[in-house]
């Protein structure tokens, strides 16, 4: 019997199965988050004009999907794609937002010229080097905190709240007399987050909505999920940060360098958010030392309500897209609806203690249904 | 020193004997039916044991005594009155204590907060350390723990074996009438063993109801006045340990005849695989030994002899001060376990749950873990590759399991050892080390992983076989070392060897206070 359910599950799925291989994809703890998203924005849409109130019939303009949400989402969902695999090891990276600050500081400075980095420069206004420039810099702190993690053996919420406090003040060393350096001259940097492809191009199945194109940014987080999604399903880094976050000690007996995979994990995580620093930059045309302030909070919420296990070795990084979006509506309808950025904090707090609630909850009950197996006998 | 702790009992808390009868239970999981209608008499002062194999129903039935499960039908009652219990505490209240393999300790507190935790000894409102060392080192002593479980350590220090002593050390400090003890010595060595019977006998004689649930058949003649005997959930027979002998147990557990103890035939080659050199290091003085290529090797001590602390080393899991490994002829510096396995050294640990497997990952994961490099390219793992590797693997283990994908954890015990075993199978390594491997199997997965050690020697591995169980060392070892207090005290021929003899060099001088002789557990792991 074994062998025969064996043989059926490496079969390939058969091409009719459009919807098996969707709901495959997405993963089954996945399809819970797609009901709360078209739950969210039916609310957003219809409920909210029962109760009179305006602004919900914008939503599903095409202004609106892909400007306000499409680039809200990206910098907070590019740091949470880094964090999910993190958390998926059973660590934590609170620095990220400090780092954000950093790789938005360097490449502004490396694209202009001006402070200690850009002094170092000989190629200023190359926007390939400015980007490359803030990536590197946020793996070269991701490489910090891994060796604090492995080396020194700090609990990773420690090392990493310390961090975030050092490299928040580091950012503002770099930064020349710590102000922010203006990027407004630079229109190829400043394209990253205002530019959108296929702007001209008329797609007659829209019909009434207005094409706008695609964001730039949009496209950045598209390609940045996948690029993390196929390293966590399909390469040995994948598995290695799996089993890691599932029982470090039995990974470490079969054979995986625990301090390397940490360590590459905390440069993958600090250089996805250099990236996103960069990002921030281009957006608000400036390489501002107080960037990131903060995401690490919205980062980490979408993460949990994603399905990642607060005790690490589950979580996908379709969980956390899903999650990024589902935050992301939620913030962009209370928008449309006229709700203060106030209650949006509010509602952003309660939904990570409930996202953190409910992985508890579905962690308890995979747990007894284990043990349950386990003794039936 | 059995005797001087027996001549003078410490006061048990009263508590009044009673009958726990069980009447008609039947509890059923999905697509399982874990019991079906058990009527069975538990009975103060007699040592009742359970035995059965692996999904026989002995846990399940622990469980619902316990308060872990309620029963489907059936009932429960104590003297004639009625209990339902809601939870374990309802249970512990009631005077019923079942001590698992893995008790709940808390990591950071010691021995002796650990025993009284909850009922903590106060004085002005804060933690009375005198009065509770003193009455943890009095109850200690008379029961001939003191040495097998120092009271300083902390919870996440103490091993399997004393775990399970402090769990035992709570249960007698609130009163008992019932104690149900599963699988109590699958990790402690035979001196302890005699200790823990001391206790049970007297416990017996002092009107509780003892329920003692083993694989061993001898320890269970040896100890029990009856024995009830489970199968597929159905209690087949409650007999007089007298009536019964070792054949007669197992035909009625396993429904057929079993061949005795394994005994290997062929004996290993001469080549020289391992060799290790006065290997010195925080548990060790001075170890030397060699494995040849198709040997096995016996390694037979009491816990904490250093046993597992020196496969540790070898593996490079824990650090050594001096000395050499000799690998193939060639002097090997290892300084982590990726490195040994590259090497061509595989290790299977003894706590499976702890340190052998990732219980949420998969078969496939588990079992491919040791060789993700060979079956990646460029750092994507082939998965069609490692699918046909493993499953012939997990084929030729007779694993039992739904799928490839099924999560480990959801295995039942024997299978998931055969998971650790697939993985260094398909590794291919040069020296296995196996710790403990049959620890917590039942009859018939211990004869196949029997005979696939004996294959796997057959097959040119050298093999160091770690085992407390003595006929497991005896029948399966060309070689036999004796391990104590962190050095070999002695070297004996598989064929020849016997229990007394590799008894006599375990315990050589074991009475002589060596602080090393405290088994210290794995480093502890950082999280990340």
């Amino acid at each position: 019997m074994s062998e025969k359910q064996t043989k059926q599950s490496t079969a390939p799925v058969k091409g009719g199965d459009t919807l098996k291989r969707a709901v495959g994809f997405i993963g089954t703890d996945n399809l819970s988050l797609m009901f709360a998203l078209v739950f969210l924005v039916f609310l957003v849409t219809i409920v909210s004009g029962w109760f009179g109130m305006d602004g919900g019939d914008k939503f599903f303009s095409w202004q609106n999907l892909m400007n306000s949400l499409a680039q809200a989402v990206v910098i907070v969902g590019l740091i949470a794609i880094g964090e999910t695999v993190v958390i998926i090891a059973g660590g934590l990276d609170i620095s990220v937002g400090s780092i954000a600050s950093i790789g938005s500081v360097v490449a502004a400075s490396v694209l202009v010229g001006v402070g200690t980095i850009g002094s170092l420069s000989f190629l200023t206004g190359n926007v390939v080097i400015a980007v490359m420039a803030g990536i590197i810099a946020g793996m070269i702190a991701g490489a910090i905190n891994g060796a604090i993690v492995t080396t020194l053996r700090v609990n990773p919420t420690i090392a990493t709240l310390g961090t975030l406090a050092a490299f928040a003040g580091f950012a503002f060393l770099l930064a020349p007399e710590g102000k922010p350096v203006g990027v407004m001259t630079q229109p190829n940097f400043t394209w990253l987050a205002q530019g959108r492809f296929l702007e001209a191009a008329a797609i007659p199945a829209l019909g009434g909505a207005k094409w706008t194109g695609i964001p730039v940014l949009t496209v950045i987080l598209v390609i940045v999920a996948i690029f993390v999604h196929i390293l966590m399903s399909y390469t040995d880094f994948g598995r290695a940060i799996y089993a890691i976050g599932g029982n470090a000690t039995a990974a470490r007996l079969a054979g995986i360098n625990l301090s390397r995979i940490k360590i590459l994990m905390y440069m993958l995580s600090g250089g996805i958010a250099g990236l996103s620093g960069v990002l921030l930059a281009a957006r608000t045309t400036s390489g501002n030392p107080i960037n990131g302030n903060g995401l690490e909070l919205q980062a980490i919420t979408a993460v949990f309500l994603g399905g990642a296990a607060t005790s690490g070795g589950k979580g996908t990084i379709v969980g956390t897209f899903l999650a990024v979006i589902l935050v992301g509506v939620l913030n962009n309808g209370m928008n449309l609806l006229g709700f203060n950025t106030f209650i949006q904090r509010v509602a952003l707090g309660l939904l990570l203690v409930a996202a953190v609630a409910i992985s508890q909850w579905r962690q308890a009950r995979a747990e007894s249904s284990r043990t349950r197996i386990a003794n039936a006998g | 020193m059995t005797e001087t702790a027996l001549s003078n009992p410490p006061p048990l808390p009263l508590v009044k004997p009673g009958t726990l009868e069980i009447r008609g239970i039947s509890k059923a999981f999905p697509n399982v039916q874990a019991l079906t209608d058990v009527s069975l008499d538990i009975r103060p002062g007699e040592i009742l044991a359970f035995m059965g194999e692996n999904g026989a129903g002995k846990s399940t039935l622990l469980k619902i005594i316990n308060g872990d499960y309620q029963p489907d039908t059936g009932t429960l009652s104590m003297n004639g009155q009625q209990l339902t219990f809601s939870s374990p505490q309802v249970a512990h209240k009631a005077g019923i204590r079942v001590i698992y393999q893995e008790p709940e300790i808390i990591p950071g507190v010691d021995v002796a907060e650990n025993i009284w935790v909850g009922e903590l000894p106060k004085r002005f409102g804060l933690l009375d350390r005198t009065r509770l060392n003193e009455q943890v080192r009095g109850s200690l002593k008379e029961y001939g723990f003191e040495s097998a479980l120092p009271m300083n350590l902390l919870g996440d220090e103490l091993s399997s074996a004393q775990r399970q002593l402090v769990e035992i050390m709570r249960a007698l400090k609130s009163g008992v009438r019932v104690l149900a003890l599963d699988e109590p010595t699958s990790s402690l060595t035979d001196d302890e063993v005699d200790r823990l019977f001391a206790l049970v006998r007297r416990l017996r004689d002092e009107g509780v109801a003892i329920i003692y649930v083993s694989h061993r058949i001898k320890e269970i003649l040896q100890l029990c006045d009856r024995v009830a005997i489970l199968r597929d959930g159905n209690l087949i027979a409650v007999k007089p340990a007298a009536e019964l002998n070792d054949a007669e147990i197992v035909r009625l557990m396993v429904g057929r005849e079993l061949s005795s103890v394994f005994q290997r035939k062929q004996a290993g080659t001469d080549r020289e695989i391992l060799r290790v050199e006065n290997i010195k290091s925080n548990w060790h003085d001075d170890v030397s030994f060699r494995i040849n290529a198709g040997e096995v090797v016996g390694f037979a001590g009491l816990v904490g002899a250093g046993r597992t602390e020196l496969a540790k080393v070898i593996f490079g899991e824990l650090p050594k001060n001096s000395g050499h490994v000799i690998l193939d002829g060639q002097d090997v510096t290892i300084h982590r376990p990726d490195e040994a396995i590259a090497m061509g050294i595989g290790f299977a640990p003894e706590d499976r749950k702890r340190e052998g497997l990732v219980l949420i990952r998969s078969v496939l994961e588990n079992a491919s873990m040791a060789i993700l490099k060979q079956l990646s390219r460029f750092h994507f793992v082939n998965s069609r590759l490692e699918r046909s590797v493993i499953s012939k693997f997990i084929e030729k283990l007779r694993v039992r399991t739904p799928s490839l994908d099924q999560e480990v954890g959801k295995l039942s015990g024997g299978n998931q050892q055969k998971i650790v075993l697939a993985r260094w199978l398909a590794a291919k390594p040069k020296v296995l080390i196996l710790d403990e491997p049959t620890r917590g199997i039942d009859v018939g997965a211990k004869a196949e992983i029997y005979r696939l050690i004996d294959d796997l020697a057959n097959e040119g591995l050298g093999i160091m076989l770690i085992s407390s169980e003595l006929s497991e060392i005896l029948g399966l070892s060309d070689r036999i070392y004796v391990m104590q207090n962190g050095r070999i005290s002695g070297e004996l021929d598989g064929k020849t060897a016997t229990e007394e003899a590799v008894l006599g060099l375990a315990i050589k001088d074991h009475f002589a206070a060596n602080p090393k002789a405290i088994e210290i557990s794995n480093q502890k792991e950082s999280i990340l």
